[in-house]
């Protein structure tokens, strides 16, 4: 099957929840789905079409909004699902249900960009230490890193 | 007086720091969790401030073992933002660098294996022989681990033909080595009985919990990015994809010993068809706006690299995800109802970074939910007298 006749059956399936579906080279595809509509869209293309193996998700900040790249691996290439929320009110739904070995994924974007994922079956953090000051988002373009003062213990000798 | 030294639990000779807590009942696993990020290092947002050319060497140090395949997989993904395609002969060599590495990674991985099921003249036989791979990358490079060979636009060093000539005699030693040890990973009684029915992944959760790599293909899951989304010139390289049944240690075990005989077969093909010609094109330094999803087959499984580009030298996202993250779900889930004796040879079977290994695993009691902490040593200890128990089948051939 190539690219193109992945591109048709995607079409056929997911209907008008498929926004924008482009191929800007071999073997990749990126598919646009609405974040409201991006579970019952991953249940279909996962029981209808087989893509099932989620290599990983990443974000993206775009300023005002936040772009989530989910990287689905298939037999002749990769299938991009790539999806917008705002950053105002940075929430996205849990695709666990879906595919079981999101979890850690989901939990990355969680420490690096506050984006609260609704369901998520363990929300604890992954990277980030316990006691990481609330409110920090390494990931997003406006926080920048200050190496704090350095502290040598038992001060000067 | 009184000295105290701090070494652990974030100890620095420590490459990949992880903490797993596991809930036992008796011997009996009951539940794991794990704890990352003691050695979280801030490189994607390093990244964004470095320039293209700096990102390679950034890309190297993110493993100290597949240092080769995480460059590689930028600089793929970096060559085509550039437009620029690396002339055929760089191509060989860096893929050439590629299976060689895989090579030196399974060995390494298979005399940590020997170690963990307490056959340690396994883990010095393969350890000598992982010498003679690293000679060659060496003699190739100029160096052990970190091989700073990619470059955007081809690679660094080519090889000349008194070079070329050793390779293929050296492959002739590592193949007959290689052979010895498949003898010996189906037949040797005891190592068998340690590792045949330990960490069992059935293909399903394998499937569900997306795991990759010699991981998923000892659980019969096909997927090896070289054939499912060949890159570079692996299209046109004749090589087969290892997978085993058996869904244990044993098929983990095995699934790497037949990978080591199809790199070398891989390793003869891109040595005796190499081109003539340059190995590098000169690349520019920025990159128009655009993004671009790169993926390669790292020792250790799937490894993926999302790019997006700026406009700018400089790029606007580097997303990396190695393949040991892919794993961690899966070994979770094989840990489960396993016995604490197993944990070492459970956790070494996805070939984590092999640090990892000297640390201390919390367990807590199931009933009482008292945690104690038990020493790396003391659980080796307790699997190597689980491992005296199991009965042992002599002269049998276990099919494989």
């Amino acid at each position: 099957m190539n690219d193109l006749e992945r591109i048709e059956r995607i079409k056929a399936v997911l209907g008008e929840r498929a926004a924008e579906i482009t191929n800007p080279s071999p073997q990749r595809i990126f598919l646009t789905v609405p974040a409201r509509t991006l579970v019952p869209a991953l249940e279909q293309l996962k029981t209808e079409l087989g893509y099932r193996h989620l290599s990983t998700i990443s974000g993206v900040d775009l300023g005002d909004v936040f772009e989530i790249l989910y990287h689905f691996g298939y037999d002749g290439g990769n299938l991009n699902i790539r999806t917008r929320i705002p950053k105002a009110d940075p929430r996205l739904p849990s695709i666990c249900a879906v595919i079981p070995g999101a979890v850690l994924y989901e939990r990355e974007l969680q420490d690096m960009f506050g984006i609260i994922v609704e369901a998520i079956p363990d929300g604890r953090r992954l990277v980030l230490p316990d006691d990481w000051p609330d409110g920090n988002y390494p990931l997003r373009k406006d926080w920048k890193h200050v190496r704090a003062a350095e502290k040598i213990p038992g001060g000067k000798s | 007086m009184k000295f105290q030294i701090p070494i652990g639990p974030q100890h620095p000779a420590l490459k990949e720091p992880i903490s797993l807590r596991m809930t036992v009942e008796g011997e009996v696993i009951r539940d794991a969790d794990l704890r990352l990020g003691y050695n979280h290092r801030g490189i994607e947002k390093l990244a964004e401030e470095r320039t293209y050319l700096q990102n390679i060497y950034l890309t190297e140090r993110i493993c100290g073992i597949c240092s080769h395949s995480h460059t590689t997989c930028f600089v793929q993904g970096v060559e085509a933002l550039l437009e620029v395609v690396a002339p055929r002969r760089g191509q060989f060599l860096r893929y050439l660098v590629a299976e060689l590495e895989r090579v030196h990674s399974h060995l390494l991985w298979l005399g940590v294996a020997g170690h963990e099921a307490g056959f340690d003249s396994f883990f010095m036989y393969t350890w000598r022989d992982r010498e003679v791979v690293m000679d060659i990358l060496e003699m190739i490079s100029g160096n052990r681990v970190h091989y700073a060979i990619n470059t955007l636009g081809g690679v660094r060093r080519d090889i000349d033909e008194a070079l070329r000539t050793k390779i293929l005699d050296s492959l002739g030693i590592l193949r007959a080595r290689t052979d010895y040890y498949f003898k010996l990973g189906a037949n040797e009684p005891s190592f068998v009985g340690r590792l045949a029915g330990v960490g069992r992944l059935s293909k399903e959760d394998a499937l569900a919990l997306c795991a990759v790599g010699p991981t998923a293909r000892a659980s019969g899951v096909a997927h090896d990015v070289r054939r499912d989304d060949p890159y570079g010139i692996y299209g046109e390289i004749p090589f087969e994809v290892c997978t085993a049944d058996s869904c244990d240690v044993l098929g983990r075990t095995v699934v790497r010993i037949k990978e080591l005989g199809q790199s070398y077969n891989i390793i003869e093909y891109l040595l005796r068809n190499l081109p003539d010609g340059p190995v590098a094109v000169k690349a520019p330094r920025r990159a128009k706006p655009g993004e671009v999803v790169s993926r390669d087959e790292a020792p250790r499984g799937e490894n993926i690299h999302y790019i997006k580009a700026n406009g700018s030298d400089k790029p606007e996202r580097l997303k990396v995800r190695a393949p040991t993250l892919a794993n961690y779900a899966a070994t979770l889930a094989r840990l489960k109802n396993g016995f604490i004796a197993d944990i070492p040879l459970i956790f070494a079977a996805i070939d984590p970074c092999i640090c990892c290994a000297e640390r201390t695993v919390e367990l807590i009691d199931g009933r009482s939910g008292r945690p104690t902490v038990v020493r790396w040593s003391d659980l080796r200890r307790r699997a190597a007298r689980r491992a005296g128990r199991v009965s042992k089948k002599r002269n049998v051939e276990c099919p494989l």
